[in-house]
């Protein structure tokens, strides 16, 4: 029996399908949900928590139904949602001692001290949050939901908002996590950590899984090498033999091909023909974020951003 | 009901530790207290004071039922009650706990300016009256915290909850039987006031001062906020699936 399984899972807003027939099966691993905005990640996050109900379709955590016995589902996982929801005006220990009473465990304060500790926040434990940096929020939010030893682990962009210091920790301790035996079950817009950490990644375009597999089956699966193009004018279409088109981003062209080696300077010359003007190239091997550009197209990086700015600024009025 | 607890300390540790809404949330009843219950030139009654507390008794305890409905408001906006509701712990204890909490805010609040009353000289110190006076005042608290939980459930943002704060308050006051008896109002407002949840509140109260046990009145209270309440959980399970 898997940890996580979905059948056929779905979604509906009046009428608009956030989350389109969903099946999976998720072992102690950490499962990676990958999507552009609005592609439905929060919106299944919520129904394996509990929170939403299936319109049809139906999800098991832990061998229990999140629609017919969700107190046994939320006796096992711990959910830290995308918006960073901690009490400014209450101290890092404080908020950890909350959750340890409200999960009902037995030596509440020696709980959440060994979770503050697991979190690298002993030493701020006793300062007020609102003296607390963005990742040690997150941090801080890990540990809420650490005390009572959850078997499934739910995080909803765990390292939005954050810089490369505080994401880079964040990951190290979600596989700390999962070499403890949790499964942890992650959404994210950021490909190369996902490439990183996840053991296996599904890739979520308006609500369907569009692709599943390991960080590296999904790159050798969808992409050979990648040609790296930077340059002037439109591109108009043109490709040469071995090789395909897979996206533009904001300033390259991609294309991959089967040797970068042979098709290059082939491909270079067709694109100068059709009147482009080139500055650069590289062949490289491929990313997670060319698997993503080549099933979804190009991802609205700034969408997510200001949505995050936004919260803040709520948080800040609050 | 362990958990009620939990989220109750929540709220009113965070309460204490925003000095500032402590002190500015006291100076509204407290200025009442003394500009209009001591300086008004009133002539139906020699002492105003004993006449007024009441009225405002009630009204610092409306004022902290008016504010506490923003907590499940921000809860509900900032991400918590996302979080609250994924844990094993009782749904609703999450709604009993802002609901005492709102109603021990405003006992301490009332609890002020009935010290504050003592001193300008109000006649109140009977244990058995105040004893009485803190159970009517309870379960108005109740009542009118679980009205304002349900419409901050019902509301999609803070701005929509703040303009119906205030387009509340000040009729429900106003139209209350606060500031002067039904004998010297306009016929008018004698009706509003009769209908008005706010004047059953303050008129138990005075009833008390007369030495008078308002049985009936408390026992409307009671099953009122017992309505709302249950109106208030339906609310609660429909808005969280
Ligand atoms: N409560 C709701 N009512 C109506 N539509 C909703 C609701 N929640 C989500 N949606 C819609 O469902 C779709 C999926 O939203 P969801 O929040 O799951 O996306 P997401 O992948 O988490 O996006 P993001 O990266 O921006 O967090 C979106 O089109 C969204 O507008
Ligand atoms: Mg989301």
């Amino acid at each position: 029996m898997a940890i996580i399984e979905t059948f056929g899972l779905t979604k509906q807003f009046n009428g608009l399908v956030a989350v389109d027939e969903m099946t999976l099966a998720i072992d102690r691993e950490i499962f990676g949900l990958l999507g552009p905005n609005g592609s439905g990640k929060t919106t299944t996050v919520r129904m394996l928590t509990t929170l939403l109900t299936p319109t049809s379709g139906e999800a098991k955590v832990c061998g229990h139904s999140v629609t017919a016995s969700p107190r046994e589902v939320r006796d096992r996982i711990s959910y830290v949602p995308q918006d960073m929801a901690v009490d400014m005006k209450l101290t890092g220990r404080e908020n950890v001692v909350f959750f340890a009473n409200l999960y009902g465990i037995p030596r509440p304060r020696e709980t959440a001290d060994e979770a503050l500790a697991q979190m690298d926040l002993a030493s701020r434990a006793d300062d007020m949050v609102n003296t607390y940096s963005g990742g040690m929020r997150r941090r801080l939010e890990l540990a809420q939901a650490l005390v009572h030893d959850p078997e499934v682990l739910f995080l909803d962009e765990p390292t939005i908002g954050l810089d490369v210091a505080g994401r880079r920790k964040i990951w190290e301790h979600i596989i700390n996590l999962k070499n403890g035996g949790m499964t942890v079950f992650v959404t994210t817009h950021y490909m190369d950590e996902a490439d990183h950490a996840c053991d296996r990644v599904g890739i979520i375009d308006k609500g369907k899984i569009v692709a599943l597999d390991t960080p590296t089956a999904l790159k050798s699966l969808h992409c050979h090498e990648i040609i790296a193009i930077r340059g002037e004018g439109e591109y108009k279409g043109t490709v040469v033999p071995d090789v395909t088109f897979i996206g533009k981003t904001d300033d390259e062209l991609r294309f991959q091909a089967i040797s970068g080696e042979d098709s290059g300077i082939p491909l270079l010359r067709a694109l100068t023909n059709s009147g482009m003007k080139i500055h650069s190239f590289v062949i490289r091997q491929p990313t997670l974020d060319d698997v993503f550009l080549s099933l979804i197209g190009e991802q609205e990086e700034t969408m997510a951003f200001d949505h995050h700015r936004f919260r803040t600024m709520l948080r800040r009025r609050a | 009901m362990k958990r009620t607890f939990t989220y109750m300390e929540r709220d009113l540790r965070r309460w204490i530790r925003g000095r500032i809404n402590v002190i500015t949330s006291l100076v509204m009843p407290a200025a009442w207290l003394i500009f209009v219950g001591l300086a008004l030139p009133i002539r139906f009654t020699d002492n105003y004071l004993d006449f007024i507390t009441p009225g405002i008794l009630v009204l610092t305890m409306l004022g902290a039922s008016l504010q506490g409905g923003a907590l499940l408001m921000f809860d509900k906006i900032l991400g918590f009650l996302q979080k609250f509701l994924a844990m094993p712990a009782p749904r609703e204890s999450i709604l009993f706990g802002k609901i005492l909490a709102i109603t021990l805010r405003g006992l301490i609040q009332t609890t002020v300016i009935l010290v504050i009353a003592l001193i300008l000289g109000a006649h109140l110190l009977d244990p058995i009256f105040l004893l009485q006076t803190y159970l009517i005042l309870f379960i108005f608290g109740v009542l009118l915290s679980s009205i304002m939980t349900t419409v901050a459930l019902s509301l999609d943002d803070h701005d929509s909850y703040a303009a119906f704060n205030s387009m509340v308050a000040m009729p429900l006051f106003f139209t209350s039987s606060a500031l002067m008896p039904y004998d010297q109002m306009p016929g008018w407002l004698a009706f509003l006031a009769h209908l008005n949840p706010v004047s059953y509140a303050i008129d138990a109260i005075r009833a008390l001062q007369g030495g008078i046990f308002p049985a009936t009145t408390i026992a409307g209270l009671l099953v009122s906020a017992v309505i709302v309440l249950s109106i208030c959980i339906m609310t609660f399970r429909r808005a969280t699936v």
